[in-house]
């Protein structure tokens, strides 16, 4: 078969609504493609632990000190099915940890900004894996067997942390007036993050129309964060929060909140590299990589002994 | 010495007693017994398993059909002297799902390929898309006795599942509490 | 039962509750931070355990004295908690963490195995419950001291450093409580000194398999679980420094 004709065959099959798996013929890009984007969104997981983690040992009372704890053991095992999901594809954890530490790998941009008070568990609950949910719900159709799959675990999984989320918000909400305001000010700095997630305007988002094509994406990014800002401004103004956008105004016609317009300076400044946190993100994963070294080094000198 | 992430091994869940061991994904473990609880601490978090399989990636043989409609070459192996019982796994269907394939027999064999072959000639090829196969010397399994100390505590973990946060009524109850303008019940919170 | 045995019980009750809320909360310290992705999530259950562990103990304590656990944990300071000195040090390295681990979880392997058997019913099931996880974390902590012990010569050094640092402190955990007595002659509670023996029979092998010298010191480093160093001081100021924005009963 050409190159032509095992193109279109592999086409027909996506069209067809099979899954690809590891071992199929698939196009290089595909492959370029789907490694890059799930070893970011592994990396991304691996990375959210950070910010949430810092808060496990400052949670106030002991169920939220559980809640918190599985939450984020949960990142770690979501980064994990995905670095699984990355391996199918040829690469090793090796080459996946190595590119996230010397910063060749990217993350999503939202987990660079710093977590402040406890309210943002609230926040980053209800608003970022909200946002995500959204995201890997579409991608759990994604053609690619293994993504797919590790998709289709994680939505199983995510269900309990933009719960959780939400009910901390309520409760804060609706709460002492401490409260209220910490969680106002929670809200305030992770709204803009939180939209940023969907990523650039679909008119600047070179690879939206094959990765559609090639069942990898579904939706566009200004489909998704439509449908985000649009369920997260009427439940936010159900609780008597504001959202942090001057410019935010419902369209009758259309049916739809319309927002500001995004920060692209700061999106772009974040995304390659000078948001608050990126450099302390990488450097805790490095330390723990460092530290680590001599346990996994033992473990497997232990193996070879036996 | 290099720094590795350890070996790679497949995993394999028995969720119910119907249904056969199914491939959930994978862990990274320095040997068989740090694998197989790796398995259950990252792939037993939540309810319900009865049994574990991990089996090292590098002794799973795996073809797609497409991948065997292409060529057949890799039918062309060395073969042991005495044969050995091989573990068969398929991919069935295209449904969307969290596993992969599943366990659904053995067959003898000489070799990886040769049990491919036999296993190709023994099960159903109907709606299959992926084969496994495996030496069955290859498999970690959990214990039965084990089980209660390995899986009874994911279920006991119940803020791990979202019907845990009563969100839905909450909301309800603040919608209803708004539009009858009267204040919240406090004990919702 | 003997009027004396309440204070007694509550006290022992406390002392469980404060162990492993104390231990529990600097194994959470580990997540986002461990050697490999697997262990984070592994060790983490570990952490959830173990808090899992203080809520039962504190729930039967809440029984017998009406004390609500969120405000034992949030609002005491260090010198009402009675935890051992072991679980406040700081987490170290992987090898201090895992040998502070594994020798409690021997001790929890022979000290459950008596509460499972209490006549103070609350006891025996609360330990009943405790015991399926613990069994677990026995496996998995016994399988790591093997390994680091004999893997290199790096991770043995390590080993034997955490060792000596913290045999002194394991020691801690048989000294009997006061009016502990009492506690033995109702059949409530195991006598410190038989415990003492029976985990000594499980560590001692084991630790000699991974070429550890066991140190020589039979002294507790301290005979009173009142007594706390200053790492509890900070451990508290961070684990208490939410719930202290607001008094007692602001519900989070």
């Amino acid at each position: 078969m050409t190159h032509e004709e095992k193109l279109s065959a592999f086409e027909a099959r996506i069209a067809r609504g099979e899954k690809i798996e590891p071992g199929d013929w698939m196009p290089d890009e595909y492959r370029k493609q789907l490694i890059r984007m799930i070893s970011q969104h592994g990396h991304s997981e691996i990375i959210g632990m950070l910010p949430e983690g810092k808060y496990i040992t400052r949670a106030p009372n002991l169920r939220q000190k559980l809640v918190l704890l599985a939450k984020v053991q949960d990142e770690g095992g979501h980064g994990q099915y995905l670095y699984h999901a990355a391996e199918t594809l040829g690469t090793t954890r090796e080459e996946i940890v190595d590119a996230l530490l010397t910063g060749k790998a990217k993350y999503s941009s939202v987990f660079n900004y710093p977590t402040l008070s406890w309210t943002d568990m609230g926040a980053i609950g209800w608003l970022v894996d909200g946002a995500a949910i959204m995201n890997q719900t579409m991608l759990a159709h994604c053609s690619y067997g293994p993504y797919s799959r590790a998709m289709v675990r994680i939505c199983t999984e995510e269900g309990f942390h933009k719960k959780q989320g939400q009910e901390m918000v309520i409760r804060y909400a609706k709460g002492t007036p401490k409260q209220k305001a910490m969680m106002q000010d929670s809200i305030n700095r992770w709204w803009w993050p939180s939209l940023m997630m969907f990523g650039p305007h679909d008119s600047v988002s070179p690879n939206s129309e094959q990765l559609i094509r090639w069942g990898i994406k579904t939706k566009t990014n200004d489909e998704l964060r439509q449908e985000f800002v649009n369920e997260m401004v009427t439940d936010l103004h159900a609780v008597d929060l504001s959202v942090p956008d001057p410019k935010l105004h419902y369209d009758e016609q259309a049916g739809n909140w319309i927002s500001g317009e995004i920060d692209w300076d700061e999106f772009w400044r974040v995304v390659n590299g000078d948001g608050p946190c990126n450099k302390e993100r990488l450097a805790a994963r490095r330390k723990a990589h460092d530290d680590g070294l001599w346990v996994r080094e033992a473990m497997a000198a232990y193996a070879q002994k036996k | 010495m290099t720094d590795t992430q350890w070996l790679r091994y497949e995993v394999f869940e028995k969720e119910r007693p119907d249904l056969p061991h199914r491939n959930a994904g994978s862990v990274h473990a320095p040997d068989d017994e740090m694998a197989l609880e790796n398995a259950r601490d990252v792939f037993v978090r939540r309810p319900n398993c009865l049994n574990l399989w991990v089996v090292a990636a590098n002794q799973i043989f795996s073809k797609t059909v497409e991948e065997l409609a292409a060529d057949s070459s890799w039918q062309d192996a060395p073969l042991s002297e005495t044969g050995e019982m091989y573990l068969v796994f398929q991919k069935q269907g295209q449904r969307q799902a969290e596993t992969f394939v599943n366990h659904v027999g053995e067959v003898e064999a000489r070799s990886p390929q040769e049990a491919l072959c036999k296993a190709l000639e023994t099960f159903s090829r109907e709606n299959v898309f992926v084969w496994w196969v495996c030496p069955a010397r290859a498999v970690t399994r959990s214990e039965d006795g084990d089980a209660a100390s390995l899986f009874q505590p994911a279920r006991d973990k119940e803020y791990r599942q979202p019907n845990f946060y009563r969100v839905v009524t909450l909301m309800h109850e603040l919608k209803a509490s708004q539009q009858e303008a009267r204040p919240l019940d406090e004990d919702m919170l | 039962m003997n009027p004396f045995t309440p204070s007694a019980l509550t006290a022992l009750v406390l002392a469980l509750a404060d162990d492993e809320m104390i231990l529990g909360h600097r194994n959470s310290e580990w997540t986002g931070h461990a050697p490999i992705l697997e262990e984070d999530i592994a060790f983490s259950n570990i952490a959830q355990d173990e808090i899992g562990h203080a809520i039962l103990w504190y729930r039967v304590f809440e029984n017998l004295t009406s004390r609500d656990s969120d405000y034992l944990v949030f609002f005491r300071e260090a010198r009402d908690f009675s935890n051992v000195q072991m679980m406040e040090l700081p987490k170290g390295d992987w090898a201090f963490t895992i040998m502070r681990q594994y020798l409690f979880d021997a001790f929890e392997m022979t000290r459950l195995k008596h509460l499972t058997a209490s006549s103070y019913q609350p006891l025996a099931d609360a330990a009943a419950k405790i015991r399926t996880e613990e069994i677990y974390h026995y496996r998995h902590t016994v399988n790591w001291v093997k390994r680091l012990g004999l893997g290199t010569e790096e991770s043995h050094r390590r080993m034997q450093t955490a060792l000596d640092e913290v045999w002194g402190y394991a020691l801690q955990l048989f000294v009997p409580l006061p009016d502990e007595a009492q506690l033995v002659t109702e059949k409530i509670f195991p006598n410190s000194g038989e415990v003492k023996i029976e985990w000594k029979a499980i560590v001692l092998p084991v630790l000699k398999e991974a070429r550890l010298i066991i140190p020589s010191t039979h002294t507790p480093i301290c005979s009173s679980r009142e007594q706390h160093t200053e790492h509890l001081t900070t451990l508290l100021a961070e684990m208490q420094e939410t719930a202290r924005l607001e008094s007692p009963d602001v519900k989070w």
